[in-house]
């Protein structure tokens, strides 16, 4: 008997053995090597944050958002719809844990998330009822006027407490993380490390939920889809349906995002969790990390907030800060940071061996600057003055 | 069997489909070709069997015969292209359309999962089925696509693409498969290969064929029966042999006065 008979999980392939996760997810023990020593560094994260000085706060609540553009990235990457109006969902599964916790007293945080999932799931099916039928600019405007909608009503609410927003606590107590936190009696920062786990545990398993659907025959359609919604049509896939599923499915990753930042926060409001800012930002989440990539929308959602969050305390105009990396993505890395992995990696070759390249870039990228400029000014010109 | 009952289609003044009532598949496996000037209602035909456009007026019609003989009308008048695909009534477009950025492969799949009815399974790799993978590597072997799987459709030559969206069509499973001029745009030579492959496939697996289709001499050398369409109207249908005798076919068709 071969150790692929006696494990489980465990199967032979021509270049040896892998570890079976899913079917189809197979890693060898390269890739292996490269999980577990990842796993590691995720499980001693709140030390080496800490040790070198980086934002524990800061990286957690880019994990909850990483979460949500996890969703927004299902639709953008594989049926090639951009959703302006995300942070409904996100918003949804915040105030639906805001709720519970002011008016019903929950304290159970592991309640508080199946709401938040469950009320950003049928906002989803709500709203992509409505939106399913529609393709490109028109699908982006409508999700942007629900996710307005949303606003309003909730800043205009007294139920929703205006636009102070709600507490996330029962009396004063932080929602409860399977008793653990009280049985450990931990304070704020040990309150905080709990729940990163508890992150970890639900985005590996959301990681995995997403690779299994954009590699499942369903997946496959969405893509079809994408490319062209005619043929898709023409060879018996349901398009609007199918369209319909996947928003439900991004919008329950919106609620758990939405959930798991209210678990976080003493209290949140509308501006933080609902504003049309946040819908913008988790598509740059996703465009920054890397929106042909599963993992990209995490690495992103924590790179944005974290320069966000530090921005705010630093300048006047930290807002500003999205629009320049966004250009500078969309200029430099259009396929996100690890989309880009190759590309930098021959990059960083070319330098080795000749670093004089540098100042060759440089005056391209001046070249293209001044010829921009230059644009600019004759259009400029040309808008004022008229015709030559 | 396939009936088109009186259709009619109007663009604003102009009637391109007037009282069509065609009959297709009388005898399963039957190759009906289309023909016509510009403007003569072909595409319009088409587009109406298949549920891409609704008529004004008439029907579609899909003719059953039972186990025990019985034989049942069922109107697909109402339904979603998608429906009639279920239904066995397929089709391909005049323009190539594939999903480009996909291998050939994964071209061919997706539309052999869909007719399997895997196309909504969420929880299944989209390989892992494995009748579904040799039907494929058949499809892909019948049509002589199997060297280049692994490319993109864009990648291909345009006789290539033309022979991958058929391909599709019958990785469908259909019983009535209309195609909109399977070899528009394909060069003297690859032509043969093409309107060869199609033909092989449609006989080997009983397709009744509706094709519309400009070169005269492949419709001569391959049609059961042609149907030649005027203004939106059924102007002569029968033997392929009328392109020869009926002279006045001739001058509407190719502008031959004799």
């Amino acid at each position: 008997m071969s150790v692929a008979d006696r494990l489980p999980l465990v199967v032979e392939r021509d270049d040896g053995l892998r570890l079976r996760l899913l079917s189809g997810l197979e890693f060898d023990r390269r890739q292996l090597a490269i999980i577990a020593v990842t796993l590691v560094l995720l499980l001693l994260l709140p030390d080496i944050v800490s040790i070198v000085g980086l934002s524990f706060p800061f990286i957690l609540k880019g994990l909850t958002f990483g979460i949500a553009a996890l969703g927004v990235n299902l639709l953008l990457r594989h049926t090639q719809l951009v959703s302006f109006g995300h942070a409904a969902f996100f918003g949804a599964g915040a105030y639906a844990t805001a709720v519970m916790a002011s008016y019903g007293g929950v304290e159970s945080g592991l309640l508080l998330l199946l709401g938040a999932a469950l009320v950003g799931t049928l906002t989803a099916v709500f709203i992509g009822f409505l939106v399913a039928g529609h393709r490109e600019i028109y699908f982006a405007l409508l999700t942007l006027a629900f996710g307005q909608l949303m606003f309003a009503i909730v800043i205009g609410s007294q139920f929703f407490n205006f636009d102070d927003g709600l507490s996330v606590r029962v009396d004063g107590a932080r929602a409860s993380l399977l008793g653990i936190d009280r049985a450990l009696g931990v304070g704020s920062a040990g309150y905080r490390v709990l729940l990163y786990y508890g992150i970890l545990v639900i985005l590996l398993g959301l990681l995995l939920l997403t690779w299994r659907i954009v590699n499942s025959p369903f997946g496959k359609t969405l893509d079809a889809i994408g490319q062209n919604d005619l043929r898709a049509e023409f060879i018996g896939i349901p398009v609007k349906r199918h369209i319909w599923t996947v928003f439900i499915l991004s919008g329950l990753y919106g609620g758990i995002g939405g959930g798991l930042f209210a678990l976080l926060q003493p209290h949140i409001r509308p501006q933080g969790t609902l504003h049309v800012l946040i819908s913008g930002e988790l598509l740059l989440m996703a465009l920054v990390g890397g929106f042909q990539t599963i993992l990209g929308p995490i690495i992103g959602g924590v790179i944005i907030i974290y320069l966000l969050d530090l921005a705010r305390f630093q300048a006047d105009y930290y807002n500003a800060l999205a629009g320049i990396i966004l250009v500078a993505v969309v200029l430099f890395f259009p396929q996100g940071l690890l989309g880009s992995t190759d590309q930098m990696r021959s990059g960083a070759r070319q330098i080795r061996e000749d670093p004089s390249v540098v100042g060759t870039w440089a005056k391209a990228l001046g070249a293209r600057a001044a010829g921009g400029v230059r644009n600019g000014i004759a259009s400029t010109k040309h808008l004022l003055f008229g015709g030559d | 069997m396939l009936e088109a009952r009186n259709l009619r289609k109007e663009f604003g003044s102009l009637v391109a489909t007037d009282d069509v009532s065609l009959r297709f598949g009388e005898e399963p496996g039957e190759m009906v070709f289309i023909v016509g000037p510009n403007g003569a209602g072909k595409t319009t035909l088409v587009n109406l069997l298949t549920g891409h456009l609704s008529p004004d007026e008439g029907a579609v019609v899909i003719h059953e015969t039972d186990d025990d003989g019985e034989t049942n009308e069922r109107d697909i008048t109402e339904l979603e292209p998608r429906e009639r695909v279920e239904n066995g009534l397929v089709r391909s477009f005049q323009i190539v359309q594939v999903f480009e950025e996909m291998t050939v492969r994964e071209n061919v799949r997706m539309a052999v999962l869909s007719q399997h009815g895997h196309k909504s399974s969420m929880f299944t790799h989209y390989n892992a089925h494995d009748e579904v993978e040799r039907e494929v590597d058949e499809l892909l072997d019948e049509f002589g696509l199997d060297g280049d799987a692994d490319d993109t459709a864009e990648e291909l030559p345009h006789g290539d693409r033309k022979l991958l969206d058929v391909a599709m069509s019958f990785g469908l499973d259909p019983t009535y498969l209309l195609l909109d001029e399977p070899t528009s745009g394909v060069g003297a030579r690859e032509k043969e290969r093409v309107i060869n492959t199609v033909v092989e496939a449609s006989n080997t697996q009983n397709v009744t064929t509706v094709t519309i289709e400009h070169d005269m001499d492949i419709v001569s050398e391959y049609a059961d029966r042609l149907v030649a369409l005027h203004q939106g109207r059924v102007y002569a249908e029968g033997d392929p042999s009328l392109l020869e005798t009926d002279t006045d076919l001739r001058r509407v068709l190719l502008g031959v006065d004799e």
